[in-house]
């Protein structure tokens, strides 16, 4: 089912500012959307007012192309999974799968079909008449995504499904669950302030800050293209280099790190408008190369290092104190307190107005 | 207020004006402040003039107006000619469907005059929202009707055919899993036998093979041909509600919607309406066009004219005057009246006086705020969205209102009375009918005058220290007795424990009344201690003896509690704690003094705080012991004996006595002081401080 | 599957005895059963003098024991026992199921909702709390006079219930709202999209899950009645109506009726039960207990 979220805002009774506003999204059929921001941003407020279980101040919902705004929870055609899954504690497995349709008065035939079958999917039926403090972590978790699969909503909701398991289970409940959402040809959001969980699920990513929309898009677009310093310093691990500097005649100053870097040719015409003006530049850590080179290069004392095996990370300092990450094959060999030279690959530079913190190129 | 040229509606959006009239008043207005002085005149007869209301656009309202009432009044002719074209027999989608083409007719009508007026943007925008879903609402009821018929004939059929076969299919099928029920039951209890499941294992693997059993079996007997249809049926009957109140409540929410973003301009700018009304709740909700509402609030109307204020001047009263009542108390009323019924009465009325006030106020502020909302430009909910509301947010209240009046009349009331009484002469000399006198008793009590207040001080000294040495008693054996059972060495733990708790579970009045027939002069007790001392002690005739047979037993009543209570918390104190203490190099009796102890002292100081009020107020084992005695007329009088709580003097003298009047004010004192420190211990405890009020 | 015990092994987590903790160790054994032996002296002289029949209106120690049923049916024959039981329970269990109905409501839309006039109230709860029970007696008696005269079926065991449960109602909505608030809102949330409305989250979702709760509110409303003197003393009349507590104490003061035996053959029968409910429910009592703060 296609979502359209239309200038959506919410203020909250006795609050002076909206919590967020101006929310303009589109999210097609079998997306599989991801929120992510990080805590306090308004990623569940939104998540709550799809699902209606918050009241929308004003803007419109449409759910393939039907106006959902008053539309009550139960009637939205809509499943969710919630961060500390929600199981009724009192009730079976079964019970708790079949609670919604029952409610719905549903027959009892389709009840029953309909439990077994997701609790198939979710290889869940050993355990369908235990209560849920007789079972795990991980099966916890399934059967709520059992609970919201027998209802066969058209939208998937899912509040942070993950971040009460640990690493390991996480990490198998990732792909499951994207398979899950590709076998039930449904659209789902999912909220999370999460970013591996974002770039390695989603098809589309909505970045939330401070009840604004930062970035909308795929997933490589935010790792690539940053749309802003904001979105720039959240997606990416290790988080990117900013560096604050000037252009002059058309090249990069930074102003403390002393190092001058002239940009490729398509970013000279785009960095134009910003002649003598205060502009910040990103570049990932693996975007440094390491040796001499008469342009673009930069020396630095490594610091701390950090080995991972086929890669390490070296937390370097400037001269005057300023830390960067680089990171660079695991066979180099570093030491700490060591001077470097490494030279940047103008390929991978981000560049953004200091002032709009917007991109530039 | 000033018009402005923008209006305002609910989410905050800026309109223009399409009242003409009103905007240029509003341009006017505005252009009053900006001009310099010599022009105001000018623009102030300007704007009285169009105050007036001779305007151009105001014409072409009224020409609009007497379109709009001929349009209307066609309307039962264009309902005979659509009704023509129905064919659906269905009431209620025949009256969806002329409503829904009545709305088409209107849209149109509306729509070419959208520019003149918001109300008429609003019917427009209405209209063509129910023009476009209600045929959708009457067409999925066709459908699940249609559905309904087509399997209610299926399900006569299958009535009538012969269905014996599948029955017994079906009970084949029970049978067999029933017999892979008790099978696999059959193999646990193997199991649970060579002990390779625990007992709490094995009933729960039972539980859910006869659930998954009984689940098996009834969804295979839903397959049955009768069953299912009947299902679907009553699936399909409950569809056809559902589906219709829900889309109906779309609807309405959609509407209230448009209502919602779409102003309304009036040429009021004061809200008089709200100041008018506030004597007749329900007047103002009826002018401003709430209707619905408004009968809720003319029945508070009906209550306070009605009820609260003739019951205030003193009709329908059970035997006082109302409000009168508490002035006169009865003074010149005849020789039966008693001035306490009076009193009583007084205070009802000033809390059935109180409710109608409050209905008076939420009237007042309903009305205001809404007549503001108005002149700013917002719309007042209609009755649709005043029910969700009220459903949604009024819901705590519905639900506490029971509560709150019974609190009211049952708690506070009685509170009330008492504190009123405390400034009256009501003693035994003045049953029927007593008088105002302030102060007096307070000041009795204080400087330990009278027959009643003169005891006062002297109770109040053996209280204090009935409380603390009664209680810390307590709280000691139950603290030894709790370090002493939970050691490690001990066994026998659930031994100890459920003796320890036999004195709180027997009723304590049970016990001391048992105590005190061995007590009596001739009990059992009295008797012992006569053989053991060669003496004869008779414990209820000594003040001291009384009074420390009553601390020890209160010792042996309340040690139970507290030993209970320590219990748990020694068991819930991690043991690691104790493993970095021998680490350390901590002997025993030093990880009892170090950790132990100021663990226990901390979790439950609160609770204690709790054991010493209780004893404060400790009624029973004073009254049922020894009725507070011996009796020492030369220290106390005759209305108190020498183990005597200020409670149980309280009970004495009011109930007993009749000198409600002093009771009344110790009571008053004694409540202060028990509201401050209960106050004291729980502010400290936890619920209180997480609630961070 | 039990393991033998090897012998010469030191099994135990403890560090061996030593000469002074066993000297310690007895005198803490001593001192228990001292202990135990001051409980259930007099706990057993109940029951002996229950059961002895060479014992009429006084009790003695010592004496002649010959056991005999004569005080049982004495009770149920001379006296109204049976009488005070019913009331007992009728009043107990009217004031357990309405402070039900009152508290389930109020403590659930405290700990649910946020509404006007939510932070006032409580806090009026908890000054209620505060206020003892025995603070309206002067008025109570008259007050039943009025109410009776305008509702006449309102008998005086009645205008008890409302007061026992009318006074609970703030220390337990108090109690039950800690308890809800303890149960994670996102449980109400998905009842919500499963379908409930406001009363449906309550019954079909809350409610079991405070069960425990609940029972606990309902046994400490419906043990009260069974332990208090006060109140009936003062509103109840008539020896007919009396509960267990008012009509036992009068076997023991009235001289015209003083049969000590009887006194304790009834308090026996009242005793056991409560004591049977006491050991089998003792951890939720006292955490019952443990909750409802300070209540004096």
């Amino acid at each position: 089912m296609k979502i359209e979220l239309n200038n959506i805002g919410k203020k909250y009774e006795g609050r002076e500012n909206f919590t967020i506003r101006n929310i303009d999204l589109e999210i097609d059929d079998k997306d599989f959307c991801v929120i992510l921001g990080p805590s306090g941003c308004g990623k569940s407020t939104l998540l709550r007012m799809i699902a209606g279980l918050t009241s929308i101040t004003e803007g419109d919902l449409y759910f393939g192309g039907k106006r959902m705004n008053s539309v009550e929870p139960k009637d939205r055609d809509i499943a969710m999974v919630f961060q500390s899954y929600a199981l009724y504690p009192h009730m079976t497995v079964y019970e708790n799968m079949a609670f919604s349709l029952k409610m719905r008065k549903e027959r009892k035939s389709v009840i029953h079909e309909r439990v077994l079958e997701a609790a198939e999917l979710l290889k869940i039926t050993d355990y369908l008449y235990s209560k849920p403090s007789e079972i795990s972590g991980g099966q916890r978790q399934r059967v709520a995504l059992g609970r919201a699969i027998v209802r066969k909503a058209g939208v998937f909701l899912m509040d942070e499904p993950l971040s009460n398991l640990d690493a390991k289970l996480r990490e198998h409940m990732r792909v499951e669950l994207v398979r899950l959402h590709q076998s039930l040809d449904t659209t789902s959001i999912y909220v999370t302030h999460d970013q591996t969980e974002a770039m390695t699920m989603a098809t589309k990513i909505v970045l939330l800050d401070q009840g604004k929309v930062q970035q909308v898009g795929p997933p490589t677009l935010f790792y690539e293209k940053p749309a802003n310093l904001f979105v720039a310093g959240f997606i990416g691990s290790p988080t990117m280099n900013i560096f604050n500097g000037e252009i002059k005649e058309g090249n990069f100053h930074s102003l403390e790190e002393d190092f001058v870097i002239e940009p490729k040719e398509s970013d000279r015409e785009l960095l134009k408008p910003f002649e003598g003006k205060k502009v910040a530049m990103g570049i990932r850590s693996e975007r440094f190369i390491a040796g001499e080179a008469e342009k673009n290069a930069i020396n630095v004392k490594v610091d701390v290092i950090e080995m991972l095996g086929k890669e390490q990370l070296l937390y370097c300092q400037f001269p005057n104190g300023k830390e960067c990450v680089i990171s660079e094959p695991g066979y180099f060999e570093y030491a700490v307190d060591e001077d470097h030279n490494f030279h940047l690959d103008l390929d991978g530079l981000h560049f953004f107005d200091a002032e709009t913190t917007e991109r530039i190129n | 207020m000033r018009y402005g040229t923008t209006i305002i509606d609910d989410i905050g959006n800026e309109h223009p004006r399409r009242n003409l009239r009103l905007a240029e008043m509003g341009v006017l207005e505005e252009r009053l402040e900006s001009e310099p002085k010599e022009k105001v005149a000018q623009i102030k007869s300007e704007l009285k003039s169009l105050a007036r209301g001779e305007h151009e656009y105001e014409k072409s309202l009224a020409d609009m107006r007497a379109e709009e009432k001929a349009f209307l009044a066609k309307a039962p002719e264009r309902k005979t000619a659509f009704e023509k074209t129905l064919t659906d027999s269905d009431a209620k989608i025949r009256k969806w469907s002329l409503e829904a083409m009545e709305s088409a007719a209107r849209v149109e009508f509306y729509e070419q005059h959208v520019e003149l007026s918001y109300d008429y943007e609003l019917l427009a925008r209405t209209h063509r929202m129910m023009a476009e879903q209600l045929p959708e609402i009457a067409s999925k009821r066709r459908q699940i009707l249609d559905e309904l018929n087509e399997v209610t004939d299926e399900l006569e059929r299958a009535k009538k055919e012969d269905q014996s076969q599948v029955m017994a299919d079906f009970r084949q099928y029970r049978e067999e899993r029933l017999k892979k029920r008790n099978d696999e039951k059959a193999y646990l209890k193997k199991l649970y036998k060579e002990g390779q499941i625990s007992s709490k294992a094995f009933a729960n693997e039972k539980r859910e093979k006869d659930l998954a059993a009984s689940e098996d079996i009834r969804s295979r007997k839903q397959l049955l041909p009768i069953e299912m249809l009947t299902d679907r049926v009553r699936y399909l009957k409950h569809r056809l509600r559902q589906d219709e109140k829900q889309a109906l409540t779309v609807l309405h929410s959609d509407i209230a919607d448009l209502r919602r973003k779409t102003p309304i301009e009036i040429s009021k700018r004061f809200p008089w309406v709200s100041y008018l009304t506030i004597p007749i709740p329900g007047l103002g909700q009826l002018i401003l066009g709430q209707s619905v509402k408004s009968i809720f609030f003319f029945i508070g109307t009906l209550y306070a004219y009605l009820i609260a204020i003739p019951y205030a001047l003193g009709r329908g009263n059970y035997r006082g005057q109302g409000l009168f009542g508490l002035i006169s108390l009865a003074k010149d009323a005849s020789r039966l009246d008693r001035s306490v019924i009076f009193m009583i009465e007084g205070v009802i009325a000033i809390i059935l006086l109180m409710i109608a006030f409050l209905i008076f106020y939420q009237s007042y502020r309903d009305v205001h705020k809404n007549e503001q909302r108005m002149i700013k430009g917002i719309r007042i909910n209609n009755w649709f969205e005043t029910r969700t509301t009220a459903s949604r947010s009024g819901f705590p209240y519905f639900a506490s209102a029971p509560a709150a009046l019974v609190t009211l009349f049952i708690v506070l009331l009685p509170i009330a009375v008492t504190v009123l009484i405390s400034f009256t002469n009501y003693d035994p000399s003045h049953q029927s009918k007593f008088s105002w006198i302030g102060l007096a008793n307070y000041k009795q009590i204080f400087l330990g005058q009278g027959i009643a207040g003169g005891p006062f001080w002297l109770i109040t000294g053996w209280t204090v220290i009935w409380t603390l040495l009664a209680t810390s008693l307590a709280i000691f054996i139950g603290f030894v007795l709790a370090l002493l059972v939970n050691q490690d060495r001990i066994y026998g733990k659930r031994f100890f424990r459920t003796i320890y708790l036999l004195p709180w579970a027997v009723p304590a009045f049970i016990t001391i009344m048992f105590f005190s027939i061995m007590f009596s002069p001739d009990g059992p007790l009295t008797n012992l201690l006569h053989q053991l001392t060669g003496q004869i002690i008779n414990i209820k005739d000594s003040p001291w003896g009384t009074r420390i047979v009553l601390i020890l037993l209160q010792g042996w009543l309340g040690s139970s509690y507290v030993f209970l209570l320590c219990t748990g918390i020694l068991q819930s104190i991690p043991g690691d704690l104790y493993e970095a203490a021998k680490i350390d190099g901590a002997t025993g009796f030093q990880q009892t003094r170090h950790i132990t102890i100021p663990i226990l002292l901390f979790q439950t100081a609160p609770l204690m705080i709790g054991q010493y009020t209780f004893n404060f107020n400790n009624f029973s084992i004073i009254y049922l012991f020894n009725g507070g005695g011996p009796f020492e007329p030369s220290k106390y009088g005759n209305l108190a004996g020498s183990s005597d709580l200020l409670i149980s003097y309280i009970y004495k003298l009011t109930i007993e006595k009749q000198f409600q009047g002093i009771g009344a004010a110790i009571t008053m004192i004694v409540s202060l002081v028990l509201i401050f420190f209960t106050w004291i211990g729980f502010s400290r405890s936890k619920s209180f401080r997480e609630e961070k009020l | 599957m039990r393991k033998k015990k090897e012998k010469g092994l030191y099994l135990s987590d403890r560090p061996p005895l030593t000469p002074l903790k066993a000297v310690l160790l007895t005198i803490s054994y001593i001192l228990l059963f001292i202990y135990v032996f001051v409980i259930l002296w007099p706990l057993a002289q109940i029951v002996f003098s229950s059961f002895n029949g060479s014992q009429d209106q006084y009790i003695r120690i010592g004496g002649t024991y010959e056991f005999s049923l004569k005080h049982f049916k004495y009770l149920f024959e001379e006296t109204y026992f049976l009488n005070w039981v019913v009331n007992t329970i009728v009043i107990a269990v009217a004031t357990a199921l309405l402070t039900l109905l009152f508290v389930s409501f109020t403590g659930y839309a405290y700990s649910r909702y946020r509404f006007k006039g939510r932070k006032a109230s409580l806090m009026a709860i908890m000054l209620i709390q505060t206020i003892p029970s025995f603070v309206g007696i002067v008025a109570y008696y008259t007050m039943h006079s009025i109410i009776a005269a305008v509702i006449p079926g309102f008998s005086r065991q009645m205008f008890l219930v409302l007061i026992y449960a009318g006074g609970g109602i703030a220390s337990n909505t108090f109690i039950l709202k800690g308890y809800i608030d303890s149960i994670s809102t996102e449980l109400d949330d998905a009842a919500r999209i499963d379908g409930c409305g406001n009363l449906q989250v309550y019954r079909l979702i809350i409610m079991p899950i405070v069960r425990p709760m609940l029972a606990i509110i309902a046994l400490w409303s419906f043990i009260g009645p069974f332990l208090d003197y006060m109140l009936p003393s003062i509103l109840l009349s008539d020896p007919k109506q009396y509960t267990l507590a008012t009509g036992l104490y009068t076997l023991i003061t009235d001289v015209r009726n003083m049969h000590q035996p009887v006194f304790a053959a009834g308090g026996l029968l009242t005793a056991l039960p409560i004591i049977i409910l006491f050991i089998a429910l003792q951890n939720q009592l006292v955490s019952g207990l443990a909750s409802g703060a300070v209540k004096g």
